[in-house]
């Protein structure tokens, strides 16, 4: 699927950061995520404000902890639709 | 975006799955160049039965190069060419999955050693010479443990290392991958099915099928039940019931992170349940084989089914197989029954692999329900079905291609077999029980039991769902799918 963005998701220990060399976004929640993602869309200068861009969030697996990742190494994508 | 699974080939040369499989076919294609009349597998040390103080069957004989091409190899050398091959591949994979390779390599060799004594010493005959064969080793008594003493002490000694020695337990750590080893050991064992299915082709995939039906039907049952006992008497958060019902009732670890990552759960609430589910599974594994023993020695396909649908993880699993396999045709050939090795262990991995194989849709199917009944959040457009293949285990894949390539070669090219069992035996037999020889050192130690502190209530629900729902529930279903299948005559 093409995509407008794409983001590396890892979780802090307190909130969910999505981050790619331009965009930072946070959030406690993946909604509040979502919403931070549009401000920092906007604040980018790379979309107009009420456009929708089409986001891939992909889990940054090297950040489970070494000794899980022998027994799995895959947590979750997402596909989101933003609007800026 | 390095560490992202993004494209189909994404983790092939990064995670240990994949390097199961390379590792796994790589020595399956070296062992089926023996087709070809070369053996290049033969150097494989393996062990064999000893008596100490013997004259004739004394420690010297209890290594040999383990095919008759390398007759004149010598103890040592085939020992040494062994450690340097395997040493060298994990190696290699370490680098690839980003390890810190020299501390892999110290920490292989160790494991490696303690590996090969506990293997050596447990094939002392006081230890496992059944009664029929004292009198050829020159012995009146024994504890007729059969193979299961090695993997028994290599237990101890890793679950000793584990919990009383945690500074070099915490050392070790970094090259002690139980699951690599296993899934490795595992691909290794789609050789041995491969050359079982030549002998008793409909019978292999009876077990198969009989595996899938009773994986499917238990699967139904476990999960629901695990969960609103979670959420109605624990009153354990949505969350928490969900990863924590496919940690114990679907396939472990890689469950657990998969439902976690499925319903976009903090990570660290599979972590913990993970942290949980290692120390379950290394109790599972002490206790399920000798009770299923005692109990079930007349129906040891069902307690293989059975430990397959219990045991939560893949390294547990296959090695309380293993150690049932062992144990139980030691007790059956003491009333003079002898059973072909393997087939107990393989019914224990046939209903694990179909849960791995069915974890990855189980996922993809309650990630269609959190994201759109459960959490309905706006903007989220779809869950990608691409998250089935990254969840589904690869080792499965080598398992597959070396069982079914043997089965080829049975049906069509016939007069081939003899020369391809040379390579096929090596793989399948010395090589397949070091990888479980190491994973059994291994496992115990990464269990460290003090981890279970502070998980009060998580731990009283997994120990009661265990108990009272997983393995009943699994005994019965094994029992319907698999009573009355024996393994086949030695």
């Amino acid at each position: 699927m093409k995509v407008d963005v794409e983001l590396a998701l890892v979780h802090d220990g307190t909130e969910w950061v999505a981050r790619n060399g331009s965009v930072v976004a946070r959030g406690r929640t993946l909604s509040e995520l979502d919403r931070d993602l549009g401000r920092a869309l906007a604040a980018s200068g790379k979309y107009r404000r009420g456009a929708r861009v089409l986001v891939f969030m992909g889990f940054d697996n090297g950040t489970i902890p070494t000794w899980i990742r022998q027994y799995a190494a895959h947590y979750f994508n997402r596909y989101v639709s933003i609007e800026v | 975006m390095d560490n992202v699974n993004r494209k189909w080939y994404s983790g092939m040369l990064t995670t240990e799955d994949w390097w199961a499989v390379w590792i796994g076919l790589f020595m399956f294609l070296l062992g089926l160049l023996s087709l070809t009349g070369v053996d290049l597998v033969g150097w494989m040390a393996k062990t064999h039965t000893w008596a100490l103080g013997h004259p004739e069957k004394g420690f010297a004989t209890s290594l040999s190069a383990a095919g008759k091409a390398y007759a004149d190899m010598s103890p040592l050398a085939s020992f040494l060419v062994t450690y340097a091959v395997f040493t060298a591949l994990t190696c290699i994979g370490a680098y690839f999955m980003k390890l810190n390779v020299k501390k892999f390599f110290v920490g292989f060799t160790i494991i490696f050693l303690i590996t090969w004594a506990c293997w050596v010493i447990g094939h002392e005959a006081h230890f496992k010479a059944t009664p029929n064969q004292w009198e050829k080793y020159g012995i009146t008594w024994g504890l007729s443990l059969g193979g299961g003493f090695s993997y028994l002490l290599a237990l101890a000694v890793g679950l000793f290392i584990g919990n009383f020695m945690k500074k070099f337990a915490g050392f070790l750590s970094e090259a002690a991958k139980p699951e690599w080893f296993i899934k490795t050991a595992i691909v290794y064992l789609g050789v041995k099915v491969g050359l079982m299915s030549m002998e008793a082709a409909s019978y292999t995939f009876e077990l198969a099928a009989a595996g899938a039906a009773a994986t499917f039907v238990a699967y139904m049952l476990f999960w629901p039940i695990v969960y609103t006992l979670g959420r109605r008497v624990f009153k354990l958060p949505r969350q928490w019931a969900a990863v924590l019902s496919s940690g114990i009732s679907v396939c472990g670890v890689s469950a657990a992170v998969a439902t976690g990552g499925a319903i976009r759960a903090k990570p660290i609430i599979p972590v913990m349940v993970s942290m949980l589910i290692v120390v379950f599974a290394m109790m599972e594994l002490i206790v399920l084989p000798g009770l299923y023993t005692t109990f079930l020695s007349d129906e040891p396909i069902v307690a293989g089914a059975a430990m397959g649908m219990t045991v939560k993880t893949d390294g547990a699993d296959a090695a309380a197989g293993a150690i049932m396999d062992e144990m139980m045709r030691a007790k059956a050939a003491q009333s003079g029954i002898f059973w072909q090795e393997g087939w107990i262990l393989t019914s224990a991995i046939m209903t694990k692999i179909w849960i791995d194989m069915f974890i990855g849709i189980w996922a993809f199917v309650l990630a269609l329900i959190w994201v759109y009944r459960v959490e309905r959040q706006p903007g989220q457009l779809h869950v990608g079905a691409s998250e089935i293949w990254f969840r589904f285990p690869k080792f499965v894949l080598g398992y597959i291609i070396a069982w079914f390539v043997y089965v080829g070669i049975a049906m069509f090219l016939p007069d081939l077999v003899d020369a391809a069992v040379v390579g096929a035996n090596t793989v399948q037999s010395p090589m397949r029980k070091m990888m479980f020889m190491l994973t059994f050192v291994s496992i115990g130690i990464i269990t460290d039991f003090s981890k279970l502190r502070g998980m009060g209530r998580l731990a009283l629900l997994y120990a009661i769902a265990l108990v009272v729902i997983i393995a009943p529930i699994a005994l019965i279903v094994a029992w319907i799918f698999h009573h009355g299948m024996m393994p086949l005559p030695a």
